[in-house]
């Protein structure tokens, strides 16, 4: 059983690693996003703010592209807390966990879009 | 059970963090590139509704564009490029064919950055590697006036603009002769240290120094073996103390001047900027500024931050060398390179908090010429539209994809930026490291009079190795995107 389990992971890992298909979501690729619930708005400006600098528009840029990998989002809250690897850490003087929220909602969003 | 959770959370956020460390450096520019440069539109993607096509190609290192009365279009190639490639600066009128003829020509003095049209003559902002930053007023017929020379240009950035005010005067910008106010081994490789030891960077007005200083062989002497120490604002190899008071004066570092068109001494308007490239008023008044931010390099490398487009505000110091936005550089982790500790700041106090940023831009984007939408037959009117010139990565730092090397427009009011004009594929990237004959490195974006039409200005193909830069001439591109 726990080898099944640590397969599934690096089997994850390696899916995570390579990513799935495309991340562009831009309007010119992907078109116009469809319109957005207030959460997933609040989401866009502070994903402008804070992550899209190493993530342009959810792609690889100086960080790896986000857009196109099954992220849960407990994991995603994870790694912005926690700040592993290059990527700095936000505590909640920077992002409150309602933001935190809506930000997710909102990449959610964005990776289904396109 | 738990211990495998656990195991599956440490493996799945490695994933994520991509393992930064261990992965090298994949640029847009860390290519390679056989001329003749291939331009093909239909490799361009823009949203539903617009088209782009070619105005004039085999242009060198063309840097800005502007109309006369009639809309048009003049280009100013720039006779300079990183990799110190010396050529020689030219106004150039596009005709309807899209052949060019010559209408002025500059000397070894490169780069001109920017050009701007008013009232019967061009006004073209001369970079000024060699013999410091000018503004030059140039006249239909070719004469060649300075409004003001010997700005201090020659280093890392460059004189850069203009642009015409609603007051009517000349407004220009200068950028910083360094990365993060420390003159080291990046400044050396670039080649200006060797030529001009003694440049270094100039406040606008007295700052205090908190005295930090960076060791590092001595480059100017290969012949030595003692290290030196370098402070903030000094000459390579000064030394600085904790205390010690900089004299500011005017014509300086990282800021944004005005003359008027007749020439005379320039006036401060603000500063605290790093490369304050792109300039523009919108229909209102407001000047806006798009501001290139730190690199990874030097003495005091600085990780992770995006370029920033600001709204300009009279008297304001705008964060440099300290600060990134509105969050000094010792702010817990975020700006410490991934082989060093974060920065120290160098400036014992700072003349104010600076202000928020209209929009941030990716990181190493290089996000610079930009110009406001106003027709809105066109479309996104008041909106903000920038050209991203595209990483210089490696020698500004590490990216895991190529960032930039398109259009974007802001929307001032959210911040929020959606792309505008982009190389189809799987991937962004240049078209020269995708393979295509769409966009290579978009520096300036600019309206026609009537609005109807947005110009944008392609440098053209700049590989990027440890080596440094490697420009190629007759690359370069006009596009013009319209309304189907």
């Amino acid at each position: 059983m726990k080898k099944r389990g640590l397969m599934a992971v690096l089997l994850a890992s390696l899916l995570l690693q390579t990513g799935c298909g495309s991340a562009r979501r831009g309007e010119p690729i992907a078109g116009p996003m469809p319109p957005l619930t207030p959460a997933v708005a609040k989401g866009q400006i502070l994903f402008e703010r804070h992550c899209s600098q190493c993530h342009p528009g959810g792609e690889a840029g100086v960080g790896p592209a986000i857009t196109n990998k099954p992220l849960p989002g407990f994991l995603i809250k994870f790694q912005v807390r926690r700040g592993i690897g290059a990527m700095p850490s936000f505590s909640d003087e920077h992002i409150t966990d309602q933001q935190l929220d809506d930000l997710i909602t909102y990449i959610k969003a964005l990776r289904r879009h396109g | 059970m738990r211990l495998l959770k656990l195991l599956m959370a440490a493996v799945l956020t490695f994933s994520i963090s991509g393992c930064y460390k261990i992965r090298g450096s994949s640029g847009g520019g860390q290519t390679e590139f056989k001329p003749p440069r291939k331009i093909n539109s239909s490799d361009i993607a823009l949203p539903s509704g617009y088209r782009i096509e070619p105005v004039a190609t085999k242009l060198t290192f063309p840097t800005g564009v502007a109309f006369d009365e009639k809309g048009t279009p003049y280009v100013v190639e720039a006779g300079y490029s990183y990799g110190e490639l010396w050529t020689t600066p030219r106004l150039l009128k596009i005709e309807p064919d899209g052949k060019t003829t010559v209408i002025a020509e500059g000397g070894k003095n490169g780069p001109w950055t920017g050009v701007v049209y008013h009232n019967g003559e061009f006004f073209i902002a001369e970079g000024g590697e060699l013999e410091g930053g000018k503004i030059l007023k140039v006249s239909q017929d070719g004469k060649i006036t300075p409004l003001i020379e010997n700005l201090p240009s020659m280093g890392d950035h460059h004189t850069n603009g203009p642009a015409i005010g609603p007051d009517g005067m000349v407004y220009f910008s200068q950028g910083v002769a360094t990365n993060s106010g420390v003159v080291g081994e990046d400044n050396f490789r670039f080649g200006w240290l060797k030529r001009n030891p003694e440049f270094h960077d100039i406040p606008c007005q007295d700052i205090t120094l908190s005295g930090r200083n960076f060791e590092t062989k001595n480059f100017i002497d290969p012949d030595s073996k003692d290290k030196v120490s370098t402070g903030a604002f000094s000459p390579f190899g000064r030394k600085t103390s904790s205390g010690q008071t900089i004299k500011g004066k005017v014509p300086c570092s990282g800021a944004v001047m005005r003359i008027t068109t007749e020439g005379g001494g320039p006036e401060l308007v603000a500063w605290g900027f790093r490369n304050p490239f792109g300039m523009a008023f919108t229909p209102n008044g407001q000047l806006f500024v798009t501001d290139n931010m730190y690199d990874e390099r030097g003495s005091r490398p600085v990780f992770g931050t995006g370029d920033i487009l600001w709204a300009v505000t009279s008297g304001t110091w705008y964060g440099w060398p300290d600060y990134h936005g509105k969050f000094p550089l010792n702010e817990h982790d975020h700006y410490a390179p991934a082989k060093g500790k974060k920065p120290e700041l160098l400036l014992a106090r700072h003349p104010n908090y600076p202000p928020r940023p209209v929009a941030i831009f990716p990181v190493h984007s290089s996000s610079n010429g930009l110009d406001f939408s106003r027709n809105p037959a066109f479309g996104h009117a008041g909106e903000a539209f920038v050209a991203q010139l595209g990483d210089e990565a490696p020698t500004t730092g590490k990216v895991l994809a190529p960032v930039g090397f398109k259009v974007v427009r802001v929307n001032v009011r959210t911040g929020i930026i959606n792309e505008f004009a982009v190389n189809k594929g799987k991937q962004n990237g240049p078209a020269s490291w995708l393979g295509t004959g769409g966009l290579e490195r978009p520096i300036a974006a600019r309206f026609s009079p009537d609005g109807n039409a947005l110009y944008v200005v392609d440098f053209g193909v700049l590989l990027q190795s440890k080596k440094g830069a490697e420009p190629k001439t007759e690359t370069g591109v006009l596009w013009k995107i319209t309304r189907k």
